[in-house]
């Protein structure tokens, strides 16, 4: 497989391990034909790249979370939540709620 | 001995097969079954077959080829059939949809494009765009970071909003890019991943849709990584249900 355009760089398992669900899960199926058990599979495994919410999960958004820097700069992000998030708050300039607010429309097409 | 099926193409598919290497410890040469106007790529099949990564790639690396020289179906990872004799009979039931499906196919890839946050903006813009979650966060920061459980209690909460913003992001990498594809078809949840969506390419319509994925990529730039694989042979739009795309 070739990569279009440059995706996370690494050699060609790399890229083979982020389709590998594709080849493992698509395809054409024909019933006349058996398909190999992917049962006791080794190195690829699907189910272990599906995500699973754990406490573990929790701890580390709730410790990300709480540690982060929440200045909300003018040239931070584009999106609704925080333009409203500003204007809810008072704490952003006109100038900048408007520069959001048109970054956002440039952005939406 | 049994025969493993890499593909189905049409008899008019230059089908470079030579030197190519087949799935299985002993990597056995590929031949061609004919019938009814249609190829299929096979070799013989080995014993105890599995999705090791060594045959993983053999099969992919066939696929790849065959895509590179012209259109192609390509079989699911591990599709055994009995004999040579056994594919015949399929291609000649089926030739009539196999027909219509390379015909639909004709001279179209796949491509895949998945998604991933950057952790630390997609939490900094939750935060900001959700007044309960800033004030649970004060009040954990003011007890010294809180109990276990108001820490689990905590994360539970931002999981929530990470979920929600996911399908709203997903909503709109799929929207912005479906215009420029001739079908979209959803793929299954990756670990890491807000969207994991694959499209179908004529060939005039991949400089449309690297265009508008590379605006996507300019306006996700500080959020997140959006990443394009392929060409890749159409995997995910085989099934008749597609044919209406």
């Amino acid at each position: 497989m070739t990569v279009m355009t440059q995706a996370s760089g690494g050699g060609r398992s790399g890229s083979l391990y982020d389709v590998i669900e594709l080849i493992l899960d698509r395809g054409l199926v024909i019933d006349a034909f058996v398909r190999v058990s992917l049962l006791g599979i080794e190195v690829l495994t699907v189910e272990a790249r599906i995500v699973v919410a754990s406490v573990d999960t929790y701890l580390r958004f709730a410790e990300t979370a709480s540690r982060l820097e929440l200045t909300a700069s003018s040239d931070t992000r584009t999106v609704p939540e925080l333009v409203e998030a500003i204007a809810e708050d008072g704490d952003g300039s006109r100038n900048g709620s408007r520069r959001l607010v048109q970054g956002r429309k440039e952005g939406s097409r | 001995m049994s025969t493993y099926v890499y593909a189905f193409t049409g008899a008019s598919h230059p089908l470079p097969v030579d030197g190519l290497a087949g799935v299985g410890e002993r990597k056995p040469a590929l031949r061609l079954v004919r019938q009814d106007g249609l190829a299929a790529v096979v070799s013989d099949a080995p014993e105890n077959l599995r999705a090791k990564r060594r045959d993983v790639e053999a099969h992919e690396r066939v696929l790849d080829t065959l895509l590179a020289a012209g259109t192609v179906l390509p079989m699911r990872f591990g599709t055994v059939a009995a004999d040579d004799d056994a594919v015949k009979a399929e291609l000649a039931s089926g030739a009539k949809r196999y027909t219509r499906l390379l015909k639909r196919l004709g001279g179209k890839v796949e491509v895949n494009v998945k998604a991933v946050y950057r952790e630390e903006a997609v939490l900094r813009e939750l935060l900001l765009g959700d007044r309960e979650l800033r004030t649970k966060r004060e009040a954990l920061q003011a007890a010294d970071g809180g109990s276990h459980q108001d820490k689990v209690a905590f994360g539970q909460r931002v999981s929530a909003a990470l979920d929600a913003r996911r399908s709203q992001d997903a909503d709109r990498v799929v929207t912005e890019l479906r215009p420029c594809a001739s079908a979209v078809k959803l793929g299954p949840p990756v670990d890491g991943c807000f969207v994991n969506v694959s499209f179908l390419l004529g060939a005039t319509e991949r400089e449309g849709f690297e265009a508008s994925l590379s605006r996507l990529r300019q306006e996700l730039a500080e959020l997140a990584e959006v990443r394009l694989y392929g060409p890749l042979p159409p995997y995910s739009f085989l099934a008749p249900a597609e044919a209406g795309d």
